[in-house]
């Protein structure tokens, strides 16, 4: 019997351990600082609180007894605007939410207003570590069609590849079999844009030509070939150019202008 | 009857592990690879119910995530059918209850998931083979999936049995 039960304690102590290992993990590999400095926080502030007051106490004892009823009435006035505010504040922030959301909007209208384009909502995001596909809340019922583009405020973002009554798949430009023609701004040279499993802020310029001359924070925007992305619309810029051995295989890390990890809205070009 | 309920059983618990995938899993991971609950999933089904129902459930739960997500509907049923044949197979040369040797399974099982996967994703899509950033990810997604076989086994073992109890009663080797 004792050792069983020393089993099921052991037992326990290992899935304790192995979950703390797992969050540790997880806050030190998504490397932000901040996460430390709340959890330090939250450990040391409480004794720090109660030092503090303890101090206050046994500094200010004399006059602590004197007002105290003038400080409770105060107190519950305070309690009662404090409730107020709290009420008024979050009511701004819905506001202020609804704002942001329609400024969105607006800005994305006006930037590509030459396009006729569908607003959407990105509802799901893959699963997998291998692809990087979203799923949107329109569908063939508000027009879209397989192979539309896809964009948002600060650039592209995919296209569609199939589209269900109230859904649409989208493959991101992130995404390892994206390929995308597109060209650079300045110099008008022609390169291809992959998707890279290495990151999902990055993606690979391919296929540049011998003699084109390219620049560290250069802008990459879609060359308008393949039928699918019009042309024009910003991919995002250079950030590393790699050179090999053979310079035809030399390519570029361009650093996407959208962020798809904060991508909320986007559009979808009829 | 009782048949019924454990195949709705399993389907549900396929929903909340793609809720939690999609949700949780999206912010709670290491370096950015979630770990992948389903392999564990597919593998406790064919490990508790047999060859032929891990088959069946592989094949329909990777219907359906490439329905959902994908943009072909072929690379999940295919690998976690295997996958749950496979682990039907582990069941009857392997003991379920050292928790060692499923975290072995698990390590083995999602390995070759990721490896089928990928191959299959190259030679369907004609992609470029990224082998460090591939075996970077396969790492760490093995390990997370092994540390929570460790913390979700206990719990899974004692409904597998049970599972196991109703769908082969006397027939299980375990008992002899």
């Amino acid at each position: 019997m004792n050792f069983i039960n020393k089993n099921k304690k052991s037992s326990i102590i290992g899935i304790l351990i192995t979950i703390i290992i797992l969050i540790i993990l997880v806050i030190v590999t998504n490397n932000n600082s901040m996460h430390m400095e709340g959890i330090a926080g939250k450990i040391v502030m409480p004794i720090q609180n109660g030092l503090t007051y303890l101090k206050n106490k046994i500094t200010g004892n004399n006059e602590f007894f004197i007002d105290i009823k003038n400080l409770r009435t105060e107190n519950e006035e305070l309690k009662q605007n404090n409730k107020e505010l709290e009420q008024q504040l979050r009511e701004l922030e819905i506001i202020k939410a609804e704002n942001e959301m329609l400024k969105e909007y607006t800005n994305l209208t006006e930037k590509y207003s030459e396009y006729k384009t569908i607003p959407a909502y990105i509802i799901n995001r893959d699963i997998s570590n291998l692809s990087e596909n979203i799923v949107i809340n329109v569908g063939s019922n508000d027009g879209v069609e397989p192979n539309m583009c896809v964009i948002s405020e600060k650039g592209l973002v995919g296209y569609v590849v199939s589209s269900t009554e109230n859904t649409a798949k989208v493959q991101t430009i992130i995404d390892t079999s994206t390929n995308v023609s597109s060209i650079i701004t300045t110099t008008r040279d022609s390169i291809v844009c992959k998707g890279i499993l290495d990151s999902d802020t990055t993606i690979k310029a391919t296929y540049i030509p011998i003699d084109a001359t390219l620049a560290i924070g250069d802008t990459v925007e879609t060359s308008g070939m393949g039928g699918i992305y019009p042309r024009g619309i910003t991919i995002g810029t250079i950030k590393e150019i790699v050179n090999t051995k053979n310079i035809a295989d030399r390519y570029a890390i361009v650093e996407t202008a959208v962020d798809f990890a904060k991508l909320e809205t986007v559009l979808v070009i009829k | 009857m009782k048949k019924v309920l454990i195949y709705i059983g399993i389907f549900i618990t396929f929903i909340f592990i793609y809720l939690l995938q999609s949700n949780l899993f999206t912010w709670f991971n290491i370096a950015g690879v979630q770990p992948n609950l389903f392999v564990i999933l597919i593998l406790f089904c064919g490990l508790f119910t047999g060859k032929n129902s891990g088959l069946i459930c592989g094949v329909i739960f990777g219907i359906l995530l490439d329905l959902f997500l994908q943009t072909s509907v072929i690379i999940e049923p295919i690998m976690l059918g295997i996958l749950g044949y496979v682990s039907g197979i582990l069941a009857k040369n392997f003991s379920k209850e050292n928790r060692l040797n499923i975290m072995i399974m698990v390590i083995a099982t999602t390995f070759i998931y990721e490896i089928g996967v990928y191959t299959l994703k190259i030679i369907i899509n004609s992609l470029q083979l990224e082998i460090l950033e591939f075996i970077r990810i396969v790492l760490i997604e093995t390990i997370y999936n092994a540390m929570i076989t460790i913390i979700i086994y206990p719990m899974f073992q004692h409904l597998g049995l049970k599972v196991e109890d109703k769908l082969f009663g006397n027939k299980i080797l375990r008992y002899f």
